[in-house]
């Protein structure tokens, strides 16, 4: 199976990307970025691979470029290799862009191959995949038809020979400077190639067009790297019967996390994202994921946390496969049960426990919990974290810039005698309490966060959205922190709030 | 708990005392723009600012830099504010920051050498992008003790005042005596009081400053903007690493007396501090290096000496009266002016130069004198052109003479490498070129710091071309899909206008050395460059100028190295030795054929040739000045040509008679019919007749330079134009003559340029019309220089006469070489060939090319992959071996070739069914493999397809009349799109010449893939012959056939072949040399 395009197909996923608005990736060779994939749109576009990004911008303006990653290809195309394992456990990816599927004995379910081949291409296209199918006896053969021959090919074994020998000697598997040498010979089609004494070949351009020949043509075995396990961390259960009731699955959840976490286990590893994925006889797939704070491989907790959850899966006529992969997986090295921490231990498991509990209930970004956060504006210093994350430093204490123990939510209006322009108040008035400044410092000036969208700007300039913090203790010793807004100007007085208090 | 230490009572009276009788302050901490990503004013803003507040001085310290001094040593002189110019240092060691201001003069050296050392510590390759722009230096405290006699130093405090600190004052205290300060600041952190009271206890004397980053509190987000560029973030993640407030602007000397109130003697400190330091960089007198005079000889002498036995070489049939005069005269001025060791100097270079067979070519204010032609520097012949020495050097301006002078780009680094070996890193050194915002690098910088999305800025950036206030307006916006009115978007537009013109880094200038007698190095920092063994200062041209320190520009031109090889091949020794005013030359450039000639082989060149038609040198230097943006943006082009053409009677623009004579622009316009085209010409005319200062000139040519402040440029517009129609001119001339100055702003084309450009394309234009083999051999070997790639060059010297033979391994050498008067193309042109391997081959091949064979060949060692290139290339033909054959053969070679027992069999040849390579498959390969094919053109096999559609070829389009729909086909060959945007030109060429096509950007939104993606382009349109026969394509219609071209091996085909499918594999080859694209 050959999908054209791959990177884009995985890309355009995530991008908004049209046909006016080609995705391309692009690749920067020696400082200047090239394209590398241009995808269906692009094509229409006029834009090729190998094009710099500049050419391509003087074509089509509006190409959306996003930095090629082949690493990401790749992982994606693991994941489509082991999500064909509906069709075969015998699926491995072919790199650059495209899916080996070893489909012998598995047209039980699907009557024949192109039937195989045709529910293949149509699940697919529904998930918007581009791709070329072809059924053949051998490797080479398939490969050559699905990326040069008819969308769709079935091959009957034997009749390789015939229906490769006038597909280019690119269906061939060759690298670019092999086939580049070969057209300049003037050997442009297979049939080209077999009309050559093939020691003259191998003497010129090495073993490697006669061995993909031979591998074609079925003279020659070719051994596929089928990945074992599909992918890392899943385990499978498939039934006989399909299943539906809850108890059953609740049943088979159970058996496939303790299979997976023992894996874990094994590896020192844990898991913090679970996929539960229910192949239904209709080709509808409901899955449940749940999360952990920590990594976790404890089988009877995320048993727990799947079944939570089971309630959202709709069984519809029978469900017959189940597999459940940990997607995200961490190191996680054996409990250590020191007698002395067991409390702290325990107690810090329940919190866990907890926190995922409620995060699994409300959702992920109900449960938080408060970090300092960089800031000048004082109501902004904080932010909402992960419950479990790591800590972030804590404000530096700077004793230049002391902060309340206690700040109020919404600063209060006081009124305050003061000398102008910016001297500290001698005296303020607060929730009808009037007290005597006897001591004070300041002013700490902080201006407004000039990016933020202002919410009531008022046509003031910027210079005005300032506040003035005075630090100052009242004739009993409580202490106060006050603040001007803004600066005194011949039309206006300034409002004074109290914002925070000391001890 | 009571009223505890850390809080101090309020006092009882606030108001502060009345501000002693104006002035009485000096900000002495102050950071331009050139505290690169820190500051964020120009020192022209904070001069103006300093200014308004009535400070009694401003002090510049930039951050390890006085890159920004000159400047504002400018911009304090206009608006009558004294200057103080030091730096801030900074330590590797816990040295804490220093103000540095030097007393005289001597210590402005021990600072310059003090920097100097520290940038020259700066790790190798640790001077990219990011680091350029934040002034490193690494300086310890024992550098400032060598270097810190006659310094006054005022240290910054650090955020927390702690013991080491305290034990850093102590030390500075007994280092510099009566010479160390501290810097207090006010910065509303909330501990002032407390912080202030600790500093008065240290060991220094405290003189207030308040730390300057910017003029006026509204800079305040262009400075945060500024950190997040430095610190690569975005401004909602740099949190703490901006400044909690907008306090660090300059403040008048009643706010610092107000804030100080307790401190009124550190206010005080500050002008004892601008009193005692008395050095002004107007003390830097420049003094010319003198290493090139005998002794016993004055400068002047000498000079005269080398001229005129220069004059004499130049003139053997005696010096002519009127050159005779000139010399005196000239020399008179150059006595006078004490120029003498300037024009010594680059008269040494030059020798240099000449000596060691490089060719070189003055040009500049000066260079086009008699003197200069007799010492060699130029070849324009004073007795050829009318030269006015004193147009050019002023008695009155006293600006530095200048002169350029060009060197075969392929030798420059020598001459480069002459001048440091002569004068020594100390004394010579490359000038800056501040680098300056510009707004396609704004936005994109703002943009990420502000989170606009990728696309967003890039196509905000991809506006930029847009001119002065249509750039980034609301409609160009909607236009992008951007709302104007977004909160984002339109801060980011705001603050990256603010951020255009600002100074970004320091780079290196491509070429203007700095040469002094003493070391330069007392005079100015002197950094390294991130490339090689380049050295260069901090300041540029300008600041150079200001300053009165001479420069000499030391370029590369490629035109130079070609005409170089040519005169080897000729056997010419140099540009004089080209015969002048040949009537042949100007024939053939009047038809507009001047493909590879010097400045007018481009498309608008090629078209303005026969309107101008050139018939003597000064026609020449016209042609060259006039496709340029002055002239254009003046529209002075048309009006030119009509009186050129007697279409228009010569009318010299006048005053009204009460003002002046009417002809008092005779002197200035007489010689270009009264319509002005050079640079000095539409300054000349701000001065005689706007009646601009020269100084006043200075400022107006200086701000268009560098398209900031579009205030001030309007400033200039109000008084050109008013000064013009006051006096009685025309408006419209005026406001002409303002956008032809505007247009020199962004490149300036001056006379002096102009007729030393003028000799090279005479020169070239020569050779092309006498030795069209010589002069194509000449280019190819040039090559990457010109407009036109090999194919055309070789395309114009076979339509020229020029017998042209294929690369082969028998004949060829790395260069293309003449042979019997035809031109023998060499390996260079094979695509990845190396000249080791060619080198190695001619070695092995010696002189006997008829005993060369193919064993041979691979007796010669050279790698398999070598040899299947000459093979590819078709380069075996002399061995009986057309390409597939070679190929076969050579690939059947085994990489061992290099072992003699192999060498030494005979190669046997096998046959093998291949089959057989059509001429179309040949050229197509010859185009991949080298470039070109001498075989046929491409379009030769596809004509018949064409002529099927009726597609006519471009010498049948050629023969018809003017507004004739057709429709033509070709290979594209140049595509330019004009800096308006609103035309793009295409070049396209089949096999019997080439069609110059124009669309419209009307049409160019339709049709913009088939423009700018084919490299086969199908044109319908409108035949346009103008009244000279230059012909163009209006296009209407736009078709990409660039499929058609993997036809062409098909179409050439005795047999017919199978189809070929489409190939899966995604890479297509590319079968042309890239067309070469400006846009």
């Amino acid at each position: 199976m050959w999908l054209p395009h791959w990177p884009i197909t995985r890309l355009s996923r995530g991008v908004s990307a049209s046909p006016d608005r080609p995705l391309v990736t692009i690749e920067a060779i020696r400082g200047v970025r090239h394209l590398v994939a241009v995808g269906v749109h692009g094509e229409a576009q006029g834009l090729r691979p190998g094009q710099t990004l500049t050419d391509a911008r003087a074509v089509c303006p509006t190409l959306i470029p996003v930095d090629a990653d082949p690493a990401a290809d790749e992982v994606a195309l693991g994941r489509l290799a082991a999500w064909c394992e509906r069709f075969t456990p015998m699926a491995a990816p072919d790199l650059p862009d495209g899916l080996w599927l070893d489909i012998t004995g598995c047209t039980a379910v699907f009557a024949t191959e192109a039937e195989l081949a045709r529910a293949l291409a149509a699940r697919l296209a529904w998930n918007a995949i581009p791709c070329r199918v072809a059924v053949a006896g051998t490797t080479g053969a398939a490969w050559a038809l699905a990326h040069a021959g008819a969308d769709r090919t079935i091959l009957p074994l034997g009749e390789e020979k015939a229906a490769l020998a006038d597909l280019p000697i690119t269906s061939l598997r060759l690298d670019t400077g092999t086939v580049t040498g070969l057209r300049r010979l003037g050997l442009r089609t297979v049939r080209d190639l077999l009309r050559i004494p093939r020691p003259q070949i191998t003497s010129r351009f090495g073993a490697m067009p006669v061995l993909r020949l031979d591998q074609a043509l079925g003279a020659m075995e070719e051994a596929i790297d089928w990945p074992r396990p599909l992918i890392g961390w899943n385990e499978r259960l498939a039934f006989a019967e399909p299943i539906g009731t809850p108890e059953d699955l609740a049943l088979a959840l159970a058996q496939l996390a303790e299979r997976l976490c023992r894996r874990l286990a094994e590896q020192d590893k844990g898991g913090q994202r679970f996929i539960a994925w229910f192949f239904r006889v209709d080709d509808v797939v409901p899955r449940i994921t749940v999360s952990t704070a920590l990594p976790a491989r404890d089988a009877a907790y995320l048993t727990k946390l799947l079944g939570e959850k089971l309630d959202t899966v709709d069984p519809g006529f029978g469900i017959e496969v189940i597999v459940l992969e940990a997607e995200t997986v961490a190191p996680l090295s054996a409990p250590q049960t020191q007698l002395a921490d067991v409390a702290a231990q325990e107690a810090s498991d329940r919190l866990t426990g907890v926190v995922d509990t409620l995060t699994n209930r409300l959702g992920l970004d109900r449960v938080s919990r408060v970090a300092p956060f960089g800031s000048h504006v004082p109501e902004r210093a904080v932010q909402s974290i992960p419950p479990l994350a790591l800590r972030q430093p804590s404000w530096v204490d700077d004793p230049a810039a002391p902060r309340p123990i206690r700040l109020l939510r919404r600063p209060e209006e006081i009124e305050v005698i003061a000398p102008v322009p910016d001297d500290p108040p001698i005296r303020f008035r607060w929730r009808g309490v009037s007290h005597r400044v006897c001591a004070s410092a300041g002013p700490e000036r902080i201006a407004a966060e000039w990016w933020r969208a202002k919410r009531s700007g008022g046509g003031r300039p910027e210079t005005d959205l300032i506040r003035d913090y005075y630090r100052v203790e009242d004739s009993d010793g409580a202490r106060f922190w006050i603040f001007r807004a803004g600066l005194h100007a011949a039309d206006r007085m300034p409002q004074w709030y109290l914002h925070g208090l000391f001890g | 708990m009571g009223c505890s230490g850390d809080l101090i009572l309020p006092t009882p009276s606030p108001r502060p005392p009345p501000a002693r009788g104006g002035g009485g302050y000096a900000e002495l901490q102050v950071a331009s723009a050139f505290s690169f990503l820190r500051g964020a004013s120009s020192p022209e803003e904070l001069a103006a600012t300093a200014s308004v507040l009535g400070l009694s001085a401003i002090g510049i310290t930039d951050l390890n830099s006085v890159a920004g001094v000159v400047r504002m040593w400018d911009a304090a002189k206009e608006v009558g504010v004294r200057l103080v110019v030091g730096a801030r240092l900074s330590f590797r060691d816990d040295t804490p920051d220093l103000l540095c201001y030097p007393q005289d003069r001597a210590a402005w050296g021990r600072l310059a050498r003090l920097l100097t050392v520290g940038k020259g510590r700066v790790p190798h390759g640790d001077t990219g992008d990011a680091a350029k722009a934040t002034n490193r230096c690494f300086l310890h405290y024992t550098d400032l003790l060598e270097h810190g006699e006659g310094q006054l130093l005022l240290a910054v405090a650090p955020d927390r005042l702690d013991v080491g600190f305290r034990e850093n004052l102590q030390r500075l205290q007994s280092d510099f005596r009566g010479r160390a300060f501290l810097a207090a600041s006010r910065r509303y952190r909330g501990d002032d009081a407390n912080r202030l009271r600790a500093m008065a206890e240290l060991p220094l004397p405290m003189v207030a400053t308040n730390d300057v980053l910017y003029h006026l509190p509204d800079r305040r987000p262009l400075q945060d903007v500024m950190t997040c560029i430095r610190l690569g973030c975005r401004i909602d993640q740099a949190g703490l690493a901006l400044q909690p407030n907008g306090e660090r602007h300059l403040k008048s000397p009643k706010e610092m007396e107000r804030l100080f109130r307790e401190y009124p003697e550190a206010v005080r400190r500050t002008e004892d501090i601008v009193e005692r330091c008395g050095f002004s960089l107007g003390e830097l007198a420049y003094e010319y290096p003198d290493e090139p005079i005998p002794p016993g000889l004055t400068p002047d002498e000498h000079l005269a000496d080398l001229t005129w036995q220069g004059a004499a070489v130049r003139y053997p049939d005696g010096i002519p009266r009127r050159v005779r005069d000139t010399i005196e005269k000239e020399l008179l001025i150059i006595a006078q002016l004490n120029y003498a060791r300037y024009f010594l100097t680059v008269h040494d270079i030059v020798r240099y130069a000449v000596g060691h067979g490089i060719l070189c070519q003055g040009r500049g204010s000066a260079a086009n004198s008699a003197v200069c032609y007799c010492l060699h520097i130029t070849a324009v012949d004073p007795a050829q052109i009318d030269v006015l020495f004193e147009r050019f050097i002023s008695t009155e301006r006293r600006e530095p003479p200048d002169i350029d002078v060009d060197f075969e780009h392929e030798r420059r680094e020598e001459v480069i490498q002459y001048i440091y070996e002569r004068y020594g890193r100390e004394r010579a050194g490359i000038a800056a070129t501040v680098i300056h915002y510009r707004p396609k690098r704004a936005i994109r910088e703002v943009g990420k710091v502000m989170g606009l999305s990728e696309d967003a800025t890039a196509a905000l950036s991809a506006q930029s071309w847009h001119a002065g206030g249509e750039l980034w307006s609301d409609d160009c916006l909607t236009e992008i899909g951007l709302d104007p009115q977004s909160f984002v978007v339109r801060r980011s537009i705001e603050l990256a206008r603010q951020l255009v013109g600002l100074p970004r880094h320091l780079s290196q200038h491509v070429g203007g050395f700095v040469l002094t007698r003493g070391r330069l190095d007392e005079t100015v920092p002197i950094g390294r460059a991130a490339m090689d063994q380049r050295t260069f200062i901090e300041w540029d041209k300008d600041d150079i100028d200001r300053l009165g320190i001479m420069k000499v520009d030391v370029l590369a031109l490629g035109m130079l190295t070609c005409i170089r090889k040519a005169f080897e091949l000729l056997e010419i020794k140099n540009l004089a030795g080209v015969p002048t005013e040949d009537t042949a030359v100007y024939d053939m450039l009047c038809r507009g054929d001047s493909i590879g000639v010097f400045q007018v082989e481009s498309r608008a060149q090629i078209n303005m040739l026969p309107r101008l038609r050139p018939r003597e040198f000064y026609d020449l230097v016209i042609e060259v000045a006039i496709v340029r943006p002055g002239p254009i943006q003046g529209d002075m082009v048309h009006p030119y040509l009509r009186r050129r053409q007697g279409l228009e009677k010569r009318d010299l623009p006048s005053p009204a008679p009460e003002y002046g004579s009417a002809d008092e622009l005779e002197q200035v316009l007489g010689r270009t019919l009264g319509v002005p085209l050079f640079q000095e010409q539409a300054m000349r005319i701000a001065i005689d007749a706007a009646k601009f200062t020269p100084e006043e000139a200075n400022q107006l040519r200086r701000s268009m330079a560098t398209f900031r402040n579009s205030g001030t440029i309007h400033r200039f517009f109000e008084k050109m134009v008013s000064g013009m129609t006051a006096r009685g001119y025309a408006q419209d001339f005026a406001e002409r003559c303002f956008h032809q100055i505007e247009g020199f702003g962004t490149y300036g084309f001056p006379e002096s340029h102009a007729a030393s450009f003028a000799l090279l394309v005479y020169v070239s234009a020569w050779l092309k019309c006498h030795h069209p083999a010589a002069f194509a051999c000449a280019l190819l070997n040039s090559q990457p220089m010109g407009f036109y790639a090999p194919a055309q060059i070789v395309r114009d010297a076979r339509e020229h006469g020029v017998e042209v033979r294929p690369i082969d391994v028998a004949a060829s050498g790395w260069d293309c070489t003449l042979e019997e008067g035809a031109l023998r193309l060499g390996f260079r042109l094979i695509n990845g060939f190396s000249q080791e391997w060619a080198e190695r081959l001619v070695e092995a091949r010696g002189s006997s090319f008829a005993a060369f064979s193919f064993a041979a060949l691979v007796r010669t060692g050279l790698p398999r992959a070598a040899l299947v290139m000459l093979a590819e290339a078709d380069a075996l033909r002399s061995q009986k071996l057309d390409r597939r054959a070679a190929l076969w053969q050579v690939r059947g070679l085994s990489d061992m070739a290099e072992l003699p027992l192999f060498a030494h069999q005979p190669v046997a040849i096998h046959h093998v069914p291949l089959p057989i390579m059509t001429t179309g498959e040949h050229v197509i390969t010859d185009y991949q493999t080298a470039g070109l094919s001498l075989k046929s053109h491409p379009m030769r096999f596809l004509r018949t397809l064409f002529n099927g559609e009726g597609v006519l070829s471009c010498a049948q389009a050629a023969g018809l009349a003017d507004g004739t729909r057709l429709s033509v086909a070709g290979v594209v060959l140049v595509r330019q799109r004009p800096g308006n945007g609103n035309v793009v030109f295409c070049t396209i060429e089949d096999e019997t010449g080439i069609a110059n096509i124009v669309v419209w950007s009307s049409l160019l939104e339709r049709f913009r893939r088939a423009m700018m993606g084919s490299s086969l382009l199908l044109v319908t349109g409108r035949l346009q012959r103008s009244p000279e026969g230059i012909i163009h394509v209006i296009a209407e219609r736009l078709d990409d056939r660039s499929a058609m071209m993997a036809r062409v091996p098909e179409t050439s085909a005795a047999v017919g072949r199978l189809p070929m499918r489409s190939p899966g594999h995604p890479r297509q080859e590319r079968i042309f040399p890239r067309s070469r694209d400006f846009h």
